[in-house]
């Protein structure tokens, strides 16, 4: 028979009871702990919004949201441009990222790989996206810097009045020349694009900036000057010099896309493609498997089945995601400093679709770092704008994920 | 029994066509998983090359690169005088990664405890909810929020010890960007574990504290060390944080109340400086983008495989 053990045949009560008490106590101290730790985030979170409103709602006026930025009227700086280019660079970036994000999770999920070699690709690609979402993004933005900006200067670098990239479509390049008249000035189609620069000798055609052809004539110094602004405005310098002006459509493309919103909306596409897949696979996941395979019983083939099951089942998840996502794009700042540069002195949103822009995040980047006061108010103000955005997405993802549960369950 | 009128009369439609399509797409949507191997094969082809020329300089040695305690591509635009050494910008990386470290783990796994293992629904749907807006705060929020108030703060109560730029305050805004990362995943993790392992301990007599701290944390260790490998690697890659908050000096020194230029600020500086494309200096950027890849590479593919490697698989 084996003994029974020592501590249960001597047992000290005292100690028992000491020992119950102390454990006891240390229980609950610990509770304290967690308590008072949990509380910090709270904290946190009221002392950020609080010092951020205190410090920026002086600054929140019509000014800050329809007027640019301006370094002489500090006072009035605005941040429109900043809106319009947030705007322009996410609205790329969703629709390079959610087709392709959404379409990598479809393929991981639902085409599941029937052998070796194929289950090895798979298992490699899911490494391969969760070390992705690792990369620091300022790291996507120097790809970005050098796929998109640079494109490996294959194309040869842009300069400015130097060298325009390799231009495919929507552009008419111009001489500029003065005329007599002064302020006034008429344009020449240009024929050969690489010659940046010409003179006039003779006589040529032009057109005015109303769009209307005229005939330029020359006149020679030293000869009578002519009088009447009619035929001055249609009379040029003999030898002046016409520089190149290039007149852009919406759609001007050219390679590279130089520090474009094209290039910034690309590179965030990269930054949250990540997490747009993850949490696509996630919500394709969640839906249920039975669902699966009475489409497939029903003779579906597996795009079938994809296309009018689970998709439409995993929507709510995958809209979710995405618009989580697009919040993280909207605030996400280095990855667009680098790949569109610091300045923040554009007045309008992008023109056409290798126009720069500024955005949110840069501006504030930018304001923030300023030694004036009045930046670092308007700093803040911006920030209550770029948080009331995000907050509006959120809680439509809230929104969406609450509503969608209920109908479901 | 009479046949269904639709098999009475077969017409059946060809598949080929249906079958080419399905091909199709499944081909398509390949495609679209084939772009994210091309972006990692992107990122190391333009690292490689792009740093070819920074280490093909001879103002450059790779002994140097590593072993040099000077680093002033920013400060001298004469590539004689230049110094390349990354150990000062290594050194600012990791002085305010610890501090935010020191922050984020303990904080972030107690409150990951709290939740898991005490908080009753009301709080959780309180709490989790604050953490969330916290981790969707976008990081230039924060740095402002490091030279707003945490700066000021630190140099009031040390009475003037801090630089007006310092790694302390950038360290403790990075531990706040942190924290709801750790504590969501560790939480994840530690709900994971069975709810018949918190039973039998409070069967033998345990304490909640002993429960949670002896049994639930050991058995999600795997989740929580690959969490806290996720946010350390998080914190090294930050870059707006420290490039308003932690100042423009590379230094090399363990004073937490320095400035300390990290390697994401000096990126970030050295855009802003629009340096000229081409320079020695100006392809620094993608040497110092090589080690800060290198290492957040390591640290995620180690999270990964802890995660993977020492899951407790419960049945």
């Amino acid at each position: 028979m084996s003994s029974i053990p020592d501590a249960i045949v001597n047992q000290d009560e005292k100690f028992l009871a000491d020992n119950a008490k102390r454990r006891k106590r240390l229980s609950l101290w610990f509770y304290f702990l967690c308590v008072a730790i949990a509380l910090i985030s709270v904290v946190i979170l009221v002392v950020l919004m609080v010092s951020i409103w205190s410090q920026g709602q002086s600054r929140l006026s019509t000014d800050l949201l329809t007027r640019a930025h301006s370094e002489l009227e500090i006072e009035r700086s605005g941040m429109w441009p900043a809106i319009l280019g947030s705007l322009f660079v996410c609205g790329t970036c969703a629709v390079v990222a959610l087709p392709l994000g959404v379409g990598t999770a479809v393929f991981l999920e639902e085409f599941q790989p029937t052998n070796k070699l194929l289950r090895w690709i798979h298992g490699f690609v899911q490494l391969n996206i969760s070390n992705l979402a690792g990369v620091p993004s300022i790291v996507y933005g120097l790809l970005g810097l050098t796929v998109f900006v640079y494109m490996f200067n294959v194309f040869g670098q842009i300069r400015v009045n130097e060298s325009a990239g390799m231009e495919i479509m929507g552009y008419k390049h111009f001489y500029q020349v003065l005329t007599l008249e002064p302020g006034h000035v008429v344009f020449v189609p240009q024929s050969d694009p690489t010659k940046r620069q010409t003179t006039f000798d003779e006589p040529f055609r032009a057109v005015d900036p109303d769009g209307n052809p005229i005939e330029i004539s020359i006149w020679t110094p030293g000869t009578p000057k002519p009088s009447d602004p009619a035929i001055r405005r249609q009379t040029v310098r003999a030898g002046a010099i016409g520089g190149t002006i290039t007149e852009r459509n919406w759609y001007y493309f050219r390679l590279p896309f130089d520090k474009s919103f094209l290039s910034g909306g690309l590179t965030l596409a990269l930054v949250i493609l990540p997490i747009i897949i993850i949490s696509s696979q996630e919500s394709l996941r969640g839906v249920p498997s039975s669902l699966r395979e009475a489409s497939m019983g029903l003779g579906a083939t597996t795009w079938q089945t994809v296309r009018d099951v689970c998709l439409p089942a995993a929507l709510p998840g995958i809209m979710t995601g995405s618009i989580l996502a697009m919040g993280r794009a909207i605030g996400e700042a280095a990855p667009i400093l680098v790949v569109m540069g610091a300045a923040v002195a554009k007045s309008s949103g992008p023109k056409h679709l290798m126009d720069d822009a500024v955005t949110m995040p840069v501006l504030i980047f930018n304001w923030a770092g300023r030694q004036q006061d009045e930046f670092k108010e308007l700093s803040a103000a911006a920030i209550i704008v770029l948080l009331v955005i995000l907050l509006l997405l959120n809680s439509t993802a809230i929104y969406i994920r609450h509503h969608v549960q209920k109908a479901q369950s | 029994m009479a046949l269904p009128k639709s098999l009475q009369n077969r017409e059946f439609r060809s598949t080929r066509s249906g079958a080419f399509s399905e091909r199709l797409i499944v081909i398509s949507l390949a495609l679209c998983a084939t772009a994210t191997v091309l972006i990692t094969v992107g990122i190391i082809y333009m690292l490689i090359t792009q740093s070819a020329g920074f280490f093909r300089s001879e103002a450059v040695t790779m002994s140097g690169f590593l072993t040099d305690t000077e680093w002033t591509a920013l400060q001298s635009k004469d590539l004689a005088q230049a110094k390349f050494g990354i150990l000062p910008l290594l050194s600012g990386t990791f002085r305010v990664t610890l501090i935010a470290m020191i922050i984020a783990l303990p904080l972030g796994l107690i409150t990951a405890i709290y939740l898991s293992e005490f908080a009753s629904a009301k709080i959780r749907s309180w709490l989790k909810p604050t953490l969330e807006i916290i981790a969707g705060v976008p990081t230039v929020v924060l740095g402002y929020f490091a030279i707003l108030v945490i700066s000021p703060s630190l140099q009031l109560i040390s009475e003037g010890a801090f630089s007006t730029f310092n790694a302390t305050s950038a360290g403790i805004a990075v531990g706040i960007l942190c924290l709801p990362m750790v504590c969501s995943l560790s939480e994840d993790a530690m709900r994971a574990v069975p709810r018949s392992l918190r039973e039998g301990a409070y069967g033998l007599g345990c304490t909640p504290f002993e429960t949670s701290v002896k049994v639930v944390v050991p058995a999600a260790l795997s989740g929580i060390i690959s969490a806290f490998l996720l946010a350390f690697s998080r914190a090294i890659g930050e870059t707006m944080v420290v490039a308003l908050a932690a100042g423009t000096l590379p230094t090399m020194t363990l004073d937490p109340t320095q400035q300390a230029q990290t390697m994401t600020g000096f990126i970030v500086e050295m855009i802003k400086s629009e340096s000229e494309y081409g320079t020695v200096q100006y392809y620094s950027l993608y040497a110092v983008a090589v080690t800060l890849f290198t290492i957040t590479f390591l640290m995620t593919l180690g999270g990964q495989i802890i995660r993977r490697r020492f899951k407790e698989s419960y049945q």
